[in-house]
């Protein structure tokens, strides 16, 4: 079976069980959700089977590979692979987007629509990760913002138009870059190639990789997201509907985490070695902003957003450590974070379905009625802030020791960024704290309590957040179960990378930095 | 028998984790049958701890017999070459909190069958002890920093549930997270301190980093500011979770919790665990001098701060949880002062006696409760109490005991432990004995200022001048800070529709059933007896517990120094500034000889300050809470006017904005994404022809 074209299946069967969705004879909108959610189930199973059949913890190469040449005259092939850094993710992928069909249990607006969009999603956020043609990539990148947009933009709220736009000029807009980028890398040297491990292997001009590396650091930094591009997605989160939030906490922002370390920092390592300073600076930038906003939001929706943009302050600071263990503890908040933002973004859903409100001011003491929601927000909550035992604990610790023990950095620098990493330790808990507060606790809201019906958490729910509770505590407890998947493959790339960085291999190739002036990084040297 | 033991001693944390699991499971999915079965979930729940304590008792046995400590660690994290070990280790200091941890938690759990008898959370509660129970077991057996950090989290985080465990008062709502924020800022400090001894030694390990710490610091390699730097980093972690100024401010907020936790947690074992951490971490202070000086001073500032507020209170709960911060201080500048084994004896003679005294508190209370009401503003003050001995006869007592051991009377268990401290604070630095020394008596008098009111005199309860007063008095602060203008009948006092329904008062309280009073009585024994492990002239507690430079010959020898003399004079002083409390105590409290009114209108600014708890919640409030609002208010008006307004206006998105939202307001949405999409997939076509 080892021949079997393992990812192509993946990534086709929703999108064609998706086609199929039409001629499914469905009065009420209630067969079509059964079935997606059953393709979504087959399709999960089949990549845990391809990542148990096939797929080596040893191997840091490409593994699970195919290549078919498509338009030979284009060069365009359709070429497919997984390593360290895809496999976690496509796995991610499969489980979120299962959950967030079942999520979407309530839709009765339009539901053909809507399952033919979510399984549309399906297969191309898997292809994001498993492409390894660039010109490819560039494609499916483009494409999975097609059913984001539409979700947003016919299931959102009040101002989901505006909010829609604002998504898909913002990622379309960065997208321009990847794709000026792509082509720039296909055409330098002498041999033109859109397949992504030569495009790393060729070794382009400094000044050429700075641009190359600036240009992808924004498409991506769009979306993971990094201040200051990052104001589309309180906006974009403000209107999604539940399922539509779980898909782009859970996974959308991934794709920009996972696109900067495949090329960013696996294509252009002697940019990464100028850049790493400022991802790191953006890095501690994105927690303290985001967090002291998210403290000041009053919509709960919001709130969550921006808590959001703090965690993958963490991912930059781990990309920037040019150490095993913070790029280690980068992809693990990557993966924690989709897991953890999935099930709060769910709950917020869910305590909109209740109170129809989601101003803080007008709600509280819900804790009475519903106990089952309010555990739920609170074990959700506490995931977020980064509790031992739970995924994000582990995530950032590693980020933290890794980037502290980095010898790539002065130590000044190092403090500085730690101690203002750590005032995020501090800021996460009081925004978390007192939204719980002002939802659950203290006396009822009269207000709301008369006129809304309180119900306690279904089965379904309880199913949804289980789910995810057990993979978060899982890693929590034991993280090598998620660690080992791609240990290989960062370790591999970490000692690429190291080999880049001057201090490090003692050999005197400086990188021209007098020449770009407009960008000037802290000593990198000591 | 032994190795096998030792093998399966990671059961003591796991046990009453699976307790918790399973209710905790029971209650999620089967909420009505879970807690219909009630008891018999306790009852499964205390089973369990029964496990670990019988497992905890013989750990303690065997290593009173001499066994070496044991490790046993499992690889729990790496990449690359870095590799994080988790496990744990038994030896006589874990053995010691092993057994305190397992006692009070399971006599507080028996006690709470009778406490919560009637409340609608009990089998939720048990399960909160149960995780609670299991996190402090697993952070005393921690062998390594790391996973100390872990469990101290997590023993916040139950700290955080029991706290706001009675969800629908507001003042419990506030005090949970008051309690977890202001522990987070103590972890802030020991998670940097934690990343700079890793980053400065390479190592989680006590001794290693402890050694390799001296090293580095003798041979010049690292500044010996900076390790002072990470050693005080680390000491704000305890300083929190321990309730040293200036952090303590969430433990007498604390008390809003259920009393059996405030027993379990914020007087007997969490709020010690950082006095157990520098405990653990003493390999790498001991080098660090001006990080013991800082431990000692901060310690015995904050015994003196903490008797001097519990002079004034009113609330008995509160008036305790100020003295357990005044006791947590002894403890932590006996560790500042090198009296190790002094530190975590009067850790484990404390954590008796206080949870002791603290269960006490909560029996007087579900007694009161059957007068006034369940209202904490009455049932908790002591303003309303008076006379209870009558009443309550073996709390009463046990009462008494805790407090003689407090107050440091020989032969109880207090006397030994805090002479112990007092003496090698004498040795360490004179001053720190004055301040010691004078706390000594101020506790006592506080102490007993509280039994009196409570026990003796007449009894105040049905006086409704007081119950009056108190309800205002309540009411106003509350109206101050939370309530809007209410309109309409009643609207005067926002309590009165809620408490309407309580009036099934008699007019006398009642002794408390007996799963309540038999912890009380099981308690008393260790709290009269316990000291006599520690008496100087023949230390066997010093002979098990020492400090991990120290070989046991060593303590020996010390011992045999002993003088009857120096004794004496050192437990003379404190005994005699314990009985000159004690006297006033009883003259303006029992005989009301003096009028403590009248005392206090002559120093006027000294009662107010002490009354409000030295303005540290006004201060603190005024500046970090006040500030942090204000701060995130304009980074969101930041956020939606300038960065957001910037990246919209700028470029080339602001004019596809532009024209793109006109667009979309004509309803052609899905059309107009089309073209983008559209054009941009010819754009590609074309170049890759091109």
């Amino acid at each position: 079976m080892t021949n079997f074209p393992w990812l192509t299946t993946i990534i086709l069967l929703p999108i064609v069980a998706s086609l199929l969705i039409p001629i499914i004879p469905d009065k009420d909108g209630k067969t079509v959700r059964w079935y997606a959610l059953i393709v979504g189930l087959i399709d999960f199973v089949l990549i845990v089977y391809a990542f148990y059949s096939g797929y080596d913890l040893g191997n840091p190469e490409l593994q699970l590979v195919e290549s078919y040449a498509w338009i030979p005259d284009l060069d365009l092939k359709w070429s497919v692979g997984a390593d360290g850094l895809s496999m976690p993710l496509i796995i991610l992928t499969g489980f979120i987007t299962t959950l967030a069909i079942m999520a979407a249990w309530p839709v009765t607006l339009k539901p053909k629509l809507f399952y033919f969009l979510m399984l549309a999603m399906y297969g191309g956020q898997i292809a994001v990760f498993a492409v390894q043609d660039m010109l490819l990539f560039f494609l499916v990148w483009e494409l999975e913002l097609v059913p984001v947009y539409l979700i947003l933009s016919i299931w959102g709220g009040k101002k989901r138009l505006y909010a829609a736009t604002k998504f898909i000029l913002y990622t379309a807009g960065g997208s321009l870059f990847i794709l000026v980028a792509a082509l720039t890398m296909a055409f330098y040297g002498d041999t033109v190639t859109f397949d992504m491990s030569a495009i790393a292997a060729k070794d382009y001009a400094f000044n050429l990789q700075l641009l190359l590396y600036a240009g992808l650091l924004i498409a991506y930094g769009v979306k993971l997201p990094i201040f200051p591009l990052h104001t589309w997605l309180p906006d974009a989160h403000g209107e999604a509907t539940a399922p539509a939030h779980m898909l782009l906490a859970g996974i959308l922002l991934k794709m920009g985490g996972y696109a900067l370390i495949r090329m960013n920092l696996g294509m252009l390592p002697d940019a990464h070695v100028f850049f790493a300073p400022i991802l790191v600076i953006l890095g501690v930038v994105n927690i303290v902003y985001a967090a002291l906003t998210s403290f000041a939001q009053r919509n709960l929706k919001r709130k969550i957003a921006y808590s959001s943009i703090s965690h993958m302050g963490f991912v930059l600071i781990g990309l920037g450590s040019f150490t095993n263990l913070g790029l280690s503890g980068a992809l693990l908040q990557m993966i924690s974070h989709g897991l953890i933002g999935a099930s709060l973004f769910f709950m917020v859903g869910a305590t909109y379905d209740r109170t129809h409100t989601l101003m803080l001011d007008e709600m509280g003491g819900v804790g009475k009625q519903m106990k089952k929601i309010f555990a739920m927000w609170t074990s959700c909550s506490l995931a977020s802030l980064a509790l031992p035992g739970m995924s994000g604990f582990v995530a950032e610790l590693m980020v933290f020791v890794g980037f502290a023990t980095s010898d790539a950095f002065n130590p000044i620098f190092k403090v500085v960024v730690v101690l203002l990493a750590a005032v995020g330790v501090i800021l996460t808990p009081i925004y978390l704290l007192s939204m719980l507060r002002e939802i659950f606790y203290g006396q009822e809201n009269k207000e709301l309590v008369e006129h809304e019906v309180l119900v306690d958490a279904e089965p379904r729910e309880v199913f949804i957040i289980a789910s995810l509770l057990v993979p978060i505590i899982g890693i929590g407890l034991y993280p090598k179960v998620a660690t080992q998947i791609y240990d290989a493959t960062v370790t591999q790339l970490t000692s690429m990378i190291r080999s880049h960085v001057p201090a490090l291999t003692a050999t005197s190739q400086a990188p021209e930095v007098e020449n770009v002036a407009f960008l000037k990084a802290p000593d990198l040297y000591e | 028998m032994e190795p096998l033991l030792y093998e399966y001693a990671w059961l003591i944390p796991v046990l009453p984790l699976v307790g918790a699991t399973l209710v905790g499971v029971g209650l999620i999915s089967l909420n009505k049958f879970t807690n219909q079965l009630r008891q018999l979930n306790a009852a499964f729940i205390i089973t369990l701890l029964g496990v670990s304590m019988a497992m905890s008792f013989a750990l303690l046995w065997s290593q009173i017999q001499g066994h070496g400590s044991y490790t046993s660690t499992f690889e729990w994290a790496s990449a690359g070459n870095f590799h994080l070990t988790m496990g744990y280790i038994i030896d006589p200091l874990t053995a010691v909190m092993l057994v305190i941890v397992c006692t009070v938690a399971f006599l507080v759990m028996i006690y709470t069958d009778g406490y919560m008898a009637h409340d609608p959370g009990y089998v939720r509660f048990y399960s909160y002890l149960s995780i609670f129970s299991s996190s402090m077991l697993g952070l005393v057996i921690s062998p390594n920093l790391v996973q100390i950090y872990i469990f101290w989290e997590l023993v916040g985080m139950c700290s955080y549930l029991l706290i706001g465990f009675w969800y629908d008062r507001k003042a419990a709502a506030d005090a949970c997270q008051k309690a977890f924020v202001v522990n987070r800022v103590g972890d802030f400090g020991l998670l940097l301190g934690m990343l700079g001894l890793y980053w400065a030694t390479g190592s989680f390990e006590f001794e290693i980093m402890g050694d390799r710490l001296a090293e580095l610091v003798s041979s010049g390699a690292l500044a010996g500011g900076l390790a002072a730097l990470f050693g005080v980093l680390v000491f704000l972690g305890p300083v929190a979770k321990s309730a040293q100024f200036p952090l303590h401010v969430w433990l007498p907020d604390a008390m809003e919790g259920p009393t059996p936790i405030s027993a379990l947690i914020h007087a007997a074992t969490m709020v010690a665990a950082g006095v157990f951490l520098i405990a653990r971490m003493y390999p790498v202070f001991e080098h660090i001098p001006v990080a013991m000086d800082t431990i000692a001073w901060t310690g015995a500032f904050t015994a003196f701060l903490g008797a001097s507020i519990a002079i004034t209170q009113n609330d008995i709960k509160k008036g305790l949880a100020y003295s357990t911060v005044s006791q947590l201080g002894y403890m932590v500048m006996a560790m500042g002062c090198g009296a190790y084994s002094a530190g975590v004896f009067h850790l484990m003679t404390h954590a008796y006696f206080k949870a002791m005294l603290f269960l006490c508190s909560g029996s007087v209370i579900h007694g009161m409760e059957g007068v006034v009401g369940h209202d904490p503003v009455l049932a908790q003050d002591m303003r309303l109490m008076g006379g209870l001995r009558k009443y309550m006869p073996i709390t009463a007592f046990t009462f008494l005991v805790g407090n003689l051991a407090i107050c440091g009377i020989p032969p109880f268990a207090g006397f030994w432990s805090k002479d112990e401290i007092l003496g090698l604070a004498f040795q360490a630095n004179p001053a720190l004995w004055v301040v010691g020394w004078l706390t000594a008596g101020i506790t006592a008098f506080y102490m007993f200022r509280m039994y009196f009111l409570t026990f003796e005199g007449e009894f105040r309860g049905t006086n409704q001048t007081i119950i009056a007063q108190l309800k205002a008095a309540a009411a106003g602060v509350e109206e101050e800070v939370v309530l809007e203008p209410a309109f309409g009948p009643g609207a005067m006092d926002p309590h009165e529709l809620d408490h309407d329904e309580d009036h099934h008062h008699s007019s006398e309280p009642h002794e408390s059933p007996w799963t309540m009073t038999l912890p009380l009585l099981v308690l008393a024994v260790p709290s009269f007896l316990l000291g006599w492990l520690g008496r100087p002239w023949a230390n066997s507690f010093e002979a098990l517990v020492h400090a991990p430079g120290e070989t046991t010959a060593e303590v020996v020898e010390h011992a045999a120094h002993f003088s009857w003399t120096e004794f004496a004079i050192m437990g003379g002083n404190s005994v005699g500034i314990a009985l000159i409390g004690i006297t006033v105590a009883s003259l303006m409290y029992l005989q009301q000889k003096i009028s403590a009114g009248a005392i206090a209108q002559k120093i006027q600014p000294l009662y107010n300050l002490s009354l409000n708890k030295w303005y540290f919640d006004e201060i603190y409030d005024r500046v970090f809470v006040m500030g942090c609002r204000r701060l995130a208010r304009q980074m969101l008006e930041i956020d939606y006017r300038v960065v957001d307004g910037a990246v919209n206006f700028t470029g080339l998105v602001t004019v596809v904005t532009g024209q793109g939202l006109k667009y979309f307001e004509n309803g052609r949405a899905q059309f107009y994404a089309l073209i983008i999409f559209a054009a941009v997939l010819g754009f590609v076509v074309l170049s890759s022809i091109g």
